[in-house]
């Protein structure tokens, strides 16, 4: 897979490049500043694109931008976009044009590198990986006679794990259920939320995260 | 002669007022006594300040009743008499203008019915004396202008008792600026020692913690592989949460998202994330205007945040709205919600209630939050009757 990363910090920089190196992919280009980001895209044309949300020269979110902006001048350019620290809202903007090959996770993540390396891989092929915090934060909102209260532990923690845009079988492995069983609770979860049924991938992940962000 | 009976019909009238206003002065007099004895006997404390309220507004009505008289209104210097029960006590007790009042109230009395007895006594003299003066001699009335002259002395007065001096006006100024000054330097030594306090005993440790266990794996690596993975795995957790409480401090001192986005977009990233339906109002333009400082930007942003969440967890309302204004001196954000209401007396409790206590570190509640706004010279005002709705305004000068 071929990967541009943009990221400002030096020293992260370099972890990126040397982690996607050593797993097998190959470092299209990197971007040091964030209007350098577009003209590389452009350019390069990558399998995906690591984007940090703050870069030079503003330091504000010039990566994010880039990213809004790369989703439109090129469609299907799956996107990633890492961040010290997740906003609700900017997970909304980036799902704003659809969930098709977006990703917004916290920077911590890379730390685990077999699960950044899955959400890249994810995102690639045009699905989506949104951090558990942001998930997390969706599904804390308080609301007026929630659904959501309806659901078990077990349907919750489901449900989690298809708004971070997990397949059944990842989420069986990191449950320690069977796909069936994860199959079962899926079903349960669409009914208590009265939302019409809907097979894996990206039409479920889109289908829950707009019913969590109404 | 006509218009001469006229101007002393009105200043009787105002006599009349006065003569009234110091009835109501020797009742409120009363009732003073009454609210000392009770302070004195500590059962009756919080009468005091509700007293002193109650002589504000008399004073306020004999202002208003001079000015309308003269034309010039008379100016009043009030600190605010708002917080726990023992600070608004001091606030009565130690200001001038209580004293002042208080002077007023007993001279009212005196003069308010000295002065409309004479104008009574001198009103038929002063007919018979102006009929004959005006009416036979053809001159312009002397003796009728006498009442004037009494509701236009009794103004006089009324103002000279109740104009405070223009170095009481700087006093009360520099008084307030030493206060917030000292609760800004209070605020930031506070929030300096909280921020030590969480790095030190969070990230810190954690960070101390995950280098031992990167020690301990390393010397574990070639004779107990697993035992070693085991170590590197749980480096690995206690890096992931210092790096999530260090993300938790950050949040605290200067929300990311308000530099990334200035107050308007951090103000609707707030709406976003809210549990209730929120519209926010900003004024056009102003988004691309020139930024406020940060610490202001920063005390506005997280009064929206406690505000809104208050609304979400108290107020029952589904909706609340969010202005955000800038006039060329200050920054106004409003927060309003159409919920049950009540807020005031749950705010109101204030420090004790709402205190900056291990669970409230300050700069969040609503105490923190008039903390923080107090220290840049601003005001916080809650409007929140039973049945709604609560209206929380937040004004903070600053120059852009």
């Amino acid at each position: 897979m071929r990967v541009v990363i943009a990221e400002d910090n030096a020293l992260l920089r370099e972890g990126l490049v040397l982690l996607l190196r050593s797993s097998g992919h190959e470092v299209a280009g990197v971007a040091a500043t964030g209007p350098e980001i577009l003209p590389l895209l452009v350019e390069q044309r990558p399998d995906a694109a690591v984007l940090d949300v703050r870069m030079p020269p503003g330091f504000r979110d010039e990566g994010l931008r880039a990213a809004l902006e790369a989703r439109v001048q090129l469609p299907g350019l799956p996107v990633l976009v890492l961040s010290q620290y997740v906003e609700e809202t900017y997970a909304a903007e980036l799902l704003g044009g659809g969930a098709r090959g977006v990703g917004y996770l916290l920077k911590d993540r890379v730390g685990r590198v077999d699960e950044f390396l899955d959400a890249l891989g994810r995102v690639a092929e045009g699905g989506t990986a949104l951090d558990p915090e942001v998930v997390t934060e969706l599904m804390s909102r308080r609301r007026r006679d929630d659904p959501l209260a309806t659901l078990t532990p077990r349907e919750r923690e489901v449900l989690q794990l298809m708004a971070e845009g997990h397949d059944n079988a990842t989420i069986a492995n990191s449950l320690v259920i069977t796909e069936r069983s994860v199959h079962k609770h899926i079903g349960n979860v669409f009914t208590k939320l009265e939302l019409p049924p809907s097979d894996s991938g990206h039409r479920r992940v889109r289908a829950v995260l707009a019913y969590l962000n109404a | 002669m006509d218009e001469a009976v006229r101007r002393a019909g009105r200043a009787t009238r105002h006599l009349a007022v006065g003569f009234g206003l110091g009835c109501a002065c020797y009742v409120l007099l009363g009732i003073v006594l009454v609210g000392l004895a009770a302070t004195a006997l500590v059962v009756g404390a919080g009468m005091l300040p509700e007293t002193v309220m109650t002589v504000r507004r008399f004073a306020g009505f004999e202002r208003r009743r001079v000015a309308a008289r003269t034309g010039v209104p008379v100016p009043d210097s009030y600190p605010p008499l708002t917080g726990p029960l023992a600070e608004r006590l001091r606030n009565a007790t130690t200001d001038p203008s209580t004293y002042r009042d208080l002077r007023w109230v007993v001279a009212q009395l005196v003069y308010g019915l000295l002065l409309f007895y004479i104008a009574l006594i001198v009103w038929v003299p002063a007919l018979l004396v102006d009929a004959v003066w005006c009416g036979l001699c053809r001159r312009r009335p002397v003796a009728l202008p006498v009442l004037d002259f009494l509701a236009d002395l009794e103004c006089v007065w009324a103002r000279a008792l109740l104009t405070p001096s223009d170095s009481a006006g700087l006093a009360r100024r520099v008084e307030e600026l030493a206060e917030t000054r000292a609760g800004a330097v209070a605020a930031h030594g506070a929030e300096l020692r909280r921020i030590e306090r969480d790095l030190h005993d969070g990230a810190q440790a954690r960070l101390v913690s995950l280098s031992m266990r990167i020690g301990l794996a390393k010397r574990a690596y070639d004779a107990d592989p697993v035992a070693a993975r085991a170590l590197l795995d749980e480096a690995q957790d206690q890096a992931e949460e210092a790096l999530a409480e260090l993300r938790h401090v950050v949040r605290g001192i200067h929300p990311p998202v308000l530099t990334d986005r200035g107050l308007d977009g951090a103000v609707r990233a707030l709406a976003a994330s809210s549990g209730l339906d929120v519209e926010v109002v900003t004024a056009e333009g102003d988004t691309d205007g020139p930024r406020a400082p940060a610490a202001v930007e920063a005390a506005a942003y997280f009064a929206v945040a406690e505000a809104l969440t208050n609304a979400a967890k108290h107020s029952g309302a589904e909706r609340a709205t969010v202005t955000l204004d800038r006039t060329p001196r200050l920054l106004r954000v409003r927060v309003r919600d159409e919920g049950r209401g009540g807020a005031e007396a749950a705010l109101g409790r204030g420090a004790g209630a709402l205190g900056a206590g291990p669970e409230h570190p300050l700069g969040t509640g609503l105490f923190g939050i008039r903390r923080r706004v107090a220290a840049l010279d601003g005001t916080v005002r809650v409007t929140s009757p039973d049945g709604g709705p609560t209206e929380i305004e937040v004004e903070l000068p600053c120059a852009w």
